[in-house]
């Protein structure tokens, strides 16, 4: 069992609070993300599971121990960087068993184990080369391995598939999904791309600003966002927030309607609005239109209804489908 | 190739001859004089010699006394550079590495080091190494030699160290991989061209050091080269031919643990200058 959970944890550089009192509970066998805009805590909050900082308050458990005070090696962690940090010097099969050598297991189950790791990632042919002579998505394979040989609780990864191209992130992306269905470990995994969140998670977590905002399956982030911060993140195209006013509601500061749940009529709707920009990516069709007392409203069309920017369409929200937000920017239950 | 272009490539070409010429000037005349006579060095130092003569070379190869101030030398420049090396990077390691209570003063302090002119400290240096009981032996020499080398040392492997990925070692870290290790595995295997470039220096310095081996030094069997160059300036007389090929012999070494160390070195100078 291993399942992670942090306890009132505080982090502060110097007099600059970085993350004030979280809790949180990744469950075992879970993959969780941990997802935010640059700055919010994100990677903090993975390299103090992983015991690179300190908390300045509060407890990491992982598998029922405290480890807050334990060295990284002894937590039964293992993490991948951003920039892979594979070692230079060594071979594939150097970087991949050096865990293991530092733990002076025999050499026949270390070699038994980088087989076996080169063989789930197919590097079998590259386990002689330096990192220097693979590419970009050979090398992060090679991060991986390195940290399954050691057959951690806990897989923690920080921004793994940033320095890919968007073809390979793709891939990788199904790799990573297969990969955790076939270890079964806890993964917590850190991003600042609501894709890769939304494809990879069973469990969400949104930070901002050292707080968690939301944390939830996938789809009841994108269906119920708690917060205004987490229906403008979660979802591609955004959410449209408009103001209370354009439905007609006083008492509600933001609408949120997602570009899919606008209904187009060539007569009749609540808003007359003007296509701008259109995007035909094919399947759909992005409208990035005008209405009186709204800037700028994005809407998803299918991809068969073709749209000229200049044209008159009248726009109507469906009521179901409208997320209202008060002040503060949290969620209000009563639906319009 | 434009005229314009081709004026300017044998302008370059011209310079770079002009500054080897300083060079490797000196050098030649060097060589070629341990193949003259006296008198024809002071005739005519820079001339082809008149007759090519090869017992002067000979002499010294044969002479036991010249390759036991080599040995020494040797013994003594490879001590400092291996001892240099080692506290150097060690000592860098940390600055690099880890922040602690004073650490920039310390290290601004280690830096004052560099301006110290090595003349002004030949006295109370040969006081201590007396006191310590070290005069006649190599240490005398290795261990003043490492302390003035160390400034220097410091300065240019805490830059290259600064400059390693610092996820390189927090990889290594969650692996399990402590500090000391660390720098046994990592720092030095990926510092080769940093190490290279201050070995040579370190080396070439200690090489042709004369001032501390005179002072420190007073049995011919410890003599370091440059001091055995002495026997041949007599009160009255200089044996320029002999002084001339002895310096030709002894700086042989030096050339090739340069030229060995080259490829490195420039590597090293420029490591960094841009990233790659």
């Amino acid at each position: 069992m291993a399942e992670v959970r942090l306890d009132d944890i505080t982090k502060s550089f110097g007099n600059l609070t970085v993350i004030p009192e979280l809790n949180l509970t990744v469950p075992d066998g879970s993959f969780t993300v941990l997802v935010g805009p640059s700055g919010c805590g994100k990677s903090t909050l993975l390299r103090m599971i992983a015991g690179l900082e300190t908390p300045s308050r509060g407890r990491v458990l992982i598998g029922g121990r405290n480890v807050t005070e334990e060295e990284p090696s002894r937590r039964e962690i293992s993490m991948v960087f951003q920039s892979y940090a594979l070692f230079p010097h060594m071979t594939v099969a150097q970087n991949i068993d050096f865990g293991l050598r530092l733990q002076k297991m025999p050499k026949l189950e270390r070699e038994e184990r980088v087989a076996r790791a080169a063989r789930i990632l197919a590097l079998e042919s590259y386990l002689d080369r330096k990192p220097s002579q693979l590419s970009g998505g050979q090398r992060q394979r090679v991060a991986i391995g390195r940290s399954i040989v050691r057959n951690p609780k806990v897989f923690l990864l920080d921004e793994p598939l940033s320095n890919l191209d968007a073809a390979l992130r793709g891939q990788m992306r199904v790799e990573l999904a297969q990969l955790h269905r076939s270890l079964g470990a806890t993964m917590i995994y850190v991003t600042h791309d609501q894709v890769e969140a939304m494809t990879l998670a069973d469990q969400i977590v949104v930070m901002k600003d050292g707080r968690i905002e939301q944390v939830g399956a996938p789809m009841d982030l994108y269906d119920r966002p708690a917060t205004e911060f987490v229906a403008a993140f979660i979802g591609s195209p955004k959410m449209n927030l408009l103001p209370g006013r354009s439905i007609g509601r006083q008492d509600v500061k933001t609408a949120g309607i997602r570009p899919e749940h606008i209904r187009v009529d060539g007569a009749e709707g609540t808003w007359a609005a003007r296509a701008e920009v259109v995007e035909t990516l094919g399947a759909d069709t992005i409208a990035y239109m005008s209405a009186e007392g709204i800037d700028s409203i994005t809407v998803r069309l299918p991809g068969h209804m073709r749209l000229k920017a200049g044209d008159r369409l009248f726009l109507t929200p469906e009521p179901a489908n409208l997320h209202l937000y008060d002040e503060k920017g949290h969620r209000m239950e009563a639906r319009a | 190739m434009t005229r314009a272009n081709l004026i300017r490539q044998i302008l370059r070409i011209g310079l770079l001859c002009i500054i080897a010429s300083f060079v490797l000037g000196p050098l030649l005349a060097t060589v070629l004089g341990g193949f003259k006579s006296n008198e024809e060095i002071q005739t005519s130092a820079l001339s082809l010699p008149a007759v090519w003569r090869t017992d002067i070379y000979a002499g010294i190869l044969a002479d036991p006394g010249f390759w036991r101030y080599l040995g020494n030398s040797l013994i003594i420049s490879v001590a400092t550079v291996v001892l240099t090396l080692l506290i150097g990077a060690a000592a860098a390691y940390v600055f690099a590495q880890i922040r602690f209570f004073g650490s920039r003063m310390l290290f601004s302090y280690l830096s004052l080091g560099l301006m110290f002119p090595f003349a002004t400290a030949i006295l109370p240096l040969f006081v201590q190494v007396r006191d310590l009981g070290l005069l006649d032996t190599y240490w005398a020499v290795i261990l003043p030699q490492t302390a003035f080398g160390l400034s220097l040392a410091i300065l240019l492997f805490r830059t290259f160290f600064a400059e390693l990925p610092k996820e390189l070692f927090e990889a290594a870290y969650v692996e399990g991989c402590g500090y000391i290790r660390f720098f046994w595995r990592f720092t030095l295997p990926l510092s080769t061209p940093i190490l290279a470039t201050v070995g040579v220096f370190v080396f070439v310095q200690s090489w042709n050091n004369f001032l501390l081996p005179l002072v420190v030094l007073n049995s011919r069997e410890a003599f370091t080269w440059p001091l055995g160059m002495m026997q041949y300036r007599g009160e009255y007389a200089v044996e320029w031919n002999r002084t001339l090929a002895f310096v030709t012999l002894t700086i042989l070494p030096a050339v090739v643990f340069f030229v060995a160390a080259q490829k490195y070195i420039v590597a090293g100078l420029t490591g960094g200058a841009v990233k790659g």
